[in-house]
């Protein structure tokens, strides 16, 4: 059942970095620094319960407002560039956070241990869970109470004006301009926010491997955050859930028995994915069809 | 201090040149599909593999090696462009990117999977001493791959101002319905002009390999961020900007390697990387803002 | 060759939609031979999606386009071309980050005959003095009617059999308007066939032997400029009620 639990965790830490992408790209942003905010939290929670003592929820608390500090302070000058120029400026942002903390040493002597960053070979013994003995049920439970908070938020969003100012931008930004949306703080409040769940989504993350190293939040990353809700579409959170699944689920934990011809397929399945439905799994029609199927047992019922 | 700054920017040329060629075979994709091929670099990569199999396997040539890793990144580029570019032709800019991304993976995972070692020797183009001017070095690899992005974007300026491929190359850019509408193939000269950025890619990563004498996995991500730094430095979609934003990285990189050390060479170039974007969000040496947007 | 009793192009049942909207609803037409016919409608009809379609760079979703007795419908625009159609697109569509003799070159892309092709770049300069001042000037900084020339002289590049033209007087001046009405009936004269769509009835009607109306994607009228003269209710929505 534990390996069941594990899955769940990664599916649920992944979800919350798809997330972190899902807003910033309702507004028209492709950005591949969500991968860089991942890395502040994760790094920042760690130290806090590992250095500092904190416990879990207060350390996340303030990973997740990092990781929007560090958000705000990347959208502004993001504002200025926009497409394809965006996406290499915060592939390059993304990068940039990569190689401070493979240069970032910052050891405190614990009981006779060194703990803390240390560049290169990264951040070991981050083991808040197993030292205040959490099962892994129970952690599964609590990224999961983290990962349903965010979806309600961002669902409710949705439903919301600023949600609808979301999608303004991201449709057409001079549009929108011309009704009198503020693009700034739109844009910079959608990177914000982002950055806050990417945080949040980091600093889980820490705590369930335990061990963090620069290496894991490079590129490969900053597209795994881009593909989820691309390739569960825009049109819904629930998308991002999907495509996390599909992916993490079914793609690399069930073709697992593949062994190394895995990534081969894997990197297939993504094309084919991308081809057969360029606007997500759950596309407009996908969405209308499935409430149609809701709406038609609630009316038989 | 002096001869150090010197020689600095000498070794900053060598690496730069490398970076330049990386830069006009990007430049040249991303000019005509307006798309970011993230799997360009690992088409090289993969093309270097094929070479370096042949070389434990058989009795190969320089130039043999040279041909075959070509090849091989073309073959590579071939199979990007068919997956994720042929098919988001009108569509999602990002989904291309997603799925160049995919195949970025399976690159990997066939090259590994193949030989799975970490690293292979590659054989050096050339060992012997390398040039002296008093107190100054000059390796003759970084010669030889200077005088490569030199004339390789000198022969693609020629070819895109004065050949009938040129003139369609050029038509496609400007409007690729007009283009269509004067009788040009639009998709295969999409194909052939990504072919064409794969076999430069490919003779930048031979040169690369053989310059290194080894390669590992790696290459394929190196090749696509070093290749997309010095594009932007120069300016999107201008070739002569590619050749000089690559340069302009390569010494920029070797200063800042000599005051700051190596771990905080790439660091501080991606930073600047960032500010320059933020400042001068088209390039150092665009004025014009409408290509840039996507 | 083609027959007397087939026309050059010949439109049957055309069905071109944007997703789910139909903006062609089975447009039936034809094309003599050696004519001038033109299209009206209001904005929306479905004209420059017709146009579109027929170049190749709109897919239909059913019906067919003959062109000299061979399907061209939902080929491949360079192959279309290749059959000896071209079509000068609504708002000109220069190249305009190239000269203006890249221009007519890029136009005649698909030709081998580089001799030829010379020929022909000096007779559109002939027929177009002010494309010949201006041939190694960007075609982006070219005025609009120039811009419609360079259009024009483009399409001619390529040695049409059919010249579609899409709102050639669109947005320009009525004397430049004058100007790409005469060189409509030069190429006429000359023997060329083309198929105009037109807003401007005025000036359409001095030139064109045949016209269609076009509604809500459909052909909705068809007949000689005296016909259509007759018609009320196009007399009153295309020439204005005063000239009755």
């Amino acid at each position: 059942m534990d390996f069941y639990f594990g899955l769940a965790q990664i599916i649920g830490v992944h979800t919350l970095l798809g997330l972190s992408a899902y807003i910033v790209l309702l507004t028209g942003q492709v950005s591949l620094a969500q991968a860089g905010f991942f890395a502040v939290g994760a790094y920042v929670a760690g130290m806090l319960t590992v250095l500092a003592g904190w416990a879990i929820l207060p350390a996340l608390a303030v990973s997740s407002l990092f990781g929007g500090a560090v958000a705000c302070a990347v959208g502004f000058p993001a504002l200025r560039v926009k497409g394809l120029m965006l996406v290499i400026a915060t592939l390059a942002f993304g990068e940039a956070v990569r190689l401070f903390f493979f240069n970032f040493d910052y050891q405190v002597a614990k009981g006779g241990v060194k703990l803390g960053p240390v560049g290169g070979e990264g951040f070991r013994q981050i083991r808040y869970f197993p030292e205040h003995g959490w099962t892994t049920m129970e952690v599964m439970l609590f990224i999961w109470g983290f990962v349903i908070l965010a979806m309600a938020l961002l669902w409710w969003f949705d439903r919301s004006r600023y949600g609808a100012v979301l999608r303004a931008v991201g449709e057409d930004e001079l549009a929108a301009q011309s009704v009198g949306i503020n693009l700034t703080a739109v844009k910079v409040s959608a990177m914000t926010v982002g950055g806050m769940i990417a945080g949040l989504g980091g600093g889980i993350y820490a705590h369930y491997t335990t061990h963090i190293e620069h290496a894991s939040f490079g590129i490969l990353l900053a597209t795994f955050a881009l593909a989820y809700p691309i390739l569960g579409g825009l049109e819904s959170v629930f998308g991002t859930v999907v495509a996390v699944v599909f992916v993490q689920g079914l793609l690399v934990e069930g073709l697992r028995f593949l062994g190394d011809w895995r990534n081969l397929l894997f990197g297939a399945l993504i094309v084919l994915a991308m081809n057969v439905r360029p606007k997500g799994f759950l596309d407009a029609p996908a969405l209308l069809w499935i409430g149609r199927i809701f709406r038609g047992r609630r009316g038989a019922a | 201090m002096f001869f150090d700054l010197i020689q600095n920017t000498l070794d900053g040329l060598a690496m730069g040149s490398s970076y330049a060629l990386l830069a006009v075979g990007f430049t040249l994709i991303f000019g005509v599909l307006r798309r970011v091929n993230l799997s360009y670099g690992p088409a090289i990569m993969f093309g270097g593999y094929c070479a370096t199999w042949v070389h434990l396997n058989f009795q190969a040539g320089l130039l043999a090696l040279a041909i075959i890793t070509i090849a091989g990144a073309v073959l590579a580029g071939a199979y990007v462009e068919r997956l994720c570019f042929a098919p988001h032709r009108q569509g999602s800019a990002i989904a291309a990117m997603v799925a160049s991304f995919a195949l970025w993976m399976q690159f990997e995972e066939a090259v590994t999977l193949v030989m799975p070692s970490h690293v292979y020797d590659f054989p050096a183009m050339y060992d012997g001493p390398p040039f002296e001017f008093g107190s100054l070095t000059l390796r003759m690899e970084a010669l030889v791959m200077l005088a490569c992005a030199v004339a390789i974007s000198y022969g693609l300026h020629r070819v895109l101002s004065g050949s009938r491929f040129g003139l369609a190359v050029r038509a496609v850019i400007d409007s690729p319905v007009a283009a269509q509408l004067a009788g040009i193939d639009v998709p295969r000269v999409l194909l052939q002009v990504f072919l064409l950025a794969s076999s430069i890619g490919g003779l930048a990563g031979y040169l690369i390999v053989s310059t290194h004498t080894q390669i590992t996995p790696m290459l394929g991500m190196w090749s696509t961020l070093k290749g997309l730094l010095a594009m932007m430095i120069g300016g999107l979609g201008s070739l002569p900007g590619a050749v000089a934003g690559g340069l302009v990285l390569g010494v920029l990189e070797a200063h800042s390697q000599w005051f700051l050390g190596p771990q905080s060479r790439d660091l501080l170039a991606f930073l600047l990387l960032f500010g320059l974007l933020a400042v001068r969000p088209y390039g150092l040496w665009r004025a014009s803002s409408a290509e840039a947007e996507a | 060759m083609t027959r007397k009793d087939h026309p050059l192009l010949e439109v049957s049942e055309l069905v071109t939609a944007y997703g789910k909207i139909e903006a062609l609803k089975g447009v039936n037409l034809s094309v003599e031979q050696g004519s001038i016919t033109c299209l009206l409608g209001p904005n929306g009809a479905g004209k420059t999606t017709l146009m579109m379609t027929t170049a190749g760079i709109l897919k239909p979703r059913g019906g067919s386009i003959r062109f000299a007795g061979t399907e061209i419908a939902g080929r491949a625009p360079h192959a279309i071309v290749a059959q000896g159609v071209a079509l000068v697109p609504e708002n000109r569509l220069v190249f305009p980050a190239m000269t203006v003799i890249d221009n007519l070159q890029a136009g005649a892309y698909q030709r081998r005959d580089r001799v030829e092709t010379g020929a022909d770049l000096e007779r559109m300069f002939a027929r177009f003095p002010r494309l010949k001042e201006r041939s190694a000037q960007l075609a982006g900084t070219l005025s609009g009617g120039e811009q419609q020339m360079l259009a024009v002289a483009r399409a001619l590049m390529s040695r049409p059999k059919l010249l579609l033209m899409d709102e050639p007087s669109l947005g320009l001046a009525p004397l430049v308007v004058e100007e790409i009405f005469r060189i409509i009936a030069d190429l006429h004269m000359d023997g060329a066939t083309i198929f105009l769509v037109e807003q401007n009835a005025h000036m359409a009607l001095k030139v064109a032997q045949h016209f269609y109306l076009m509604e809500q994607g459909k052909v909705t009228f068809s007949g000689t400029p005296g016909a259509m003269a007759e018609d009320e209710v196009i007399r009153r929505a295309y020439l204005g009620s005063a000239k009755a």
